[in-house]
């Protein structure tokens, strides 16, 4: 109880970093859950292209960012290109390393939905004289987007949860300053507990957000 | 000037032929049935006149305009068409009023309250007012085919094409969609019904062409090719299906 109270001093010293790594956390997730879900929906376009070669490219940049480790590719970035004279701030490397690799997952779950569509729709679409892209934005994503929300949902909960493997490349998001602060005063323990139950605390109101936004996107006559 | 007119359409899915020198026309204001066995090439060649597959060879005349000529524009020419399917193919994201009004608003230009006004009018034409508000999941197998029917008929076709219009639904609600079929066909709008509903065939139309294996057999009043017609294979067919009512 009194290493408890002890622990829970040093916590309010410590304080102001902490809630200081939380907002880069959270400016973090939040701008490549952002950043991501635009970037899925335009490689997620670009899979539906006319032209064989875009098709062909555009797979083949999804296959690479998902199955490229988002560490490996951190690292590739931040350590790797100043030796080609590029140096990125740790907040840059983090936020396009991110968003490469979300685009690559958000669009893989749009093609997933794709798939579930109807294609008789899709050619009454086509018969009624719209063109290509018409068809994509007013037919098409209005209804991937609505299939992919359970899936673009947990990837938010993804970009939190991961969120804390950019202090490898010195960004100093929340987890940093816990290291920090478990690093100072060597409670190891509590200091990881705190971490963890703050990530559990905020994955738990995306989910609350992500139920409401599924209860409010599902069409009528269609509820499970 | 017919408003359709085919002369030699050919059309081959790698080594087979679909669809060989089909020759007819469809004047303003006429209704015409295409009947045959299924794969007679019957759907395939609904779709070759309005360019969603292309045909190999031979013309399509639109009032007059070959519109199998490079440069054709062919969404303009697919607005100008309208197009109903065997499932219905209704946008399920959007509610019964707005399938209606989104090619109103995205292609032909019209601001949010006239698109409004004529889907409602469309929609009241076919006593579907009152389901404006529904989304296709909500609504009945007829319910949807006649929202179909009034998204097509919105844009003011020059002609109306069916796949099978009856085909998803019971007999009860076929014949609904047949007789507002039939109601169009008074009112001089100019169809092109793909079927095997006899039914169909017998009540809506003065005219049915015969298909098989990609060939028109024979054009003829519905009663002469349905009772002892002299091609023996028109015979059979009908004789298959029973000539009985839907």
């Amino acid at each position: 109880m009194l290493e408890l109270t002890g622990f829970s001093r040093e916590l309010v010293a410590y304080g102001p970093q902490l809630l200081e790594g939380l907002w880069k956390t959270l400016i973090l997730a939040g701008s490549v859950s952002l950043s991501g879900l635009v970037g899925g929906i335009l490689v997620f376009g670009l899979t539906l292209s006319h032209q064989p070669m875009v098709r062909r490219v555009t797979d083949a940049w999804v296959s690479f960012f998902i199955g490229m480790p988002l560490l490996v590719l951190l690292f590739l970035v931040y350590y790797g290109f100043p030796q080609w004279g590029i140096r990125l701030s740790p907040f840059e490397v983090a936020f396009w390393g991110f968003t490469l690799n979300v685009s690559a997952y958000n669009a893989r779950y749009l093609t997933t939905a794709y798939r579930s569509l109807d294609a008789a729709e899709l050619e009454a679409a086509d018969a009624q004289g719209f063109g290509h892209w018409q068809i994509f934005l007013w037919i098409i994503l209005p209804q991937v987007l609505r299939l992919s929300v359970p899936a673009l949902t947990n990837q938010v909960i993804l970009n939190l949860k991961d969120s804390s493997i950019a202090f490898l490349i010195q960004y100093t998001e929340f987890f940093a300053q816990v290291q920090e602060l478990a690093a100072q005063n060597f409670r190891f323990f509590q200091a990881y507990v705190m971490a963890g139950l703050v990530y559990l605390g905020l994955v738990s109101v995306i989910v609350l957000a992500a139920r409401r936004l599924e209860a409010r996107v599902i069409l009528p006559g269609l509820e499970r | 000037m017919a408003l359709l007119e085919v002369k030699g359409l050919v059309k081959r899915f790698g080594d087979r032929t679909v669809l060989k020198d089909i020759d007819f026309s469809l004047e303003e204001g006429e209704t015409k049935v295409i009947m045959g066995p299924s794969g007679c090439g019957k759907s395939t060649l609904l779709r070759c006149l309005n360019r969603l597959i292309d045909p190999d060879e031979g013309q399509i005349l639109f009032r007059g305009e070959d519109v199998t000529r490079v440069g054709t524009d062919v969404r303009l020419l697919r607005q100008r068409i309208g197009f109903v399917f065997q499932q219905f193919a209704l946008y399920r994201h959007l509610t019964a009023l707005e399938n209606v009004t989104l090619a109103l608003r995205k292609l032909k230009g019209l601001s949010g309250r006239e698109a409004d006004e004529k889907a409602l009018l469309e929609l009241r034409r076919m006593d579907m007012e009152t389901h404006r508000a529904k989304y296709p999941a909500q609504l009945s197998g007829g319910q949807k085919q006649r929202i179909a029917i009034a998204r097509a008929l919105a844009m003011d076709p020059a002609v109306l094409f069916f796949d099978e219009p009856t085909s998803a639904l019971d007999p009860e609600m076929s014949r609904e969609v047949v007789a507002l079929i039939n109601r169009l066909r008074f009112e001089g709008v100019t169809m092109l019904c793909v079927t095997h509903d006899v039914f169909l065939a017998r009540y809506v139309t003065a005219q049915v062409i015969f298909m098989d294996a990609g060939e028109i057999r024979a054009e003829d009043a519905p009663e002469r090719l349905l009772s002892g017609h002299h091609d023996a294979r028109i015979r059979e067919f009908f004789g298959n299906s029973g000539g009985s009512d839907a």
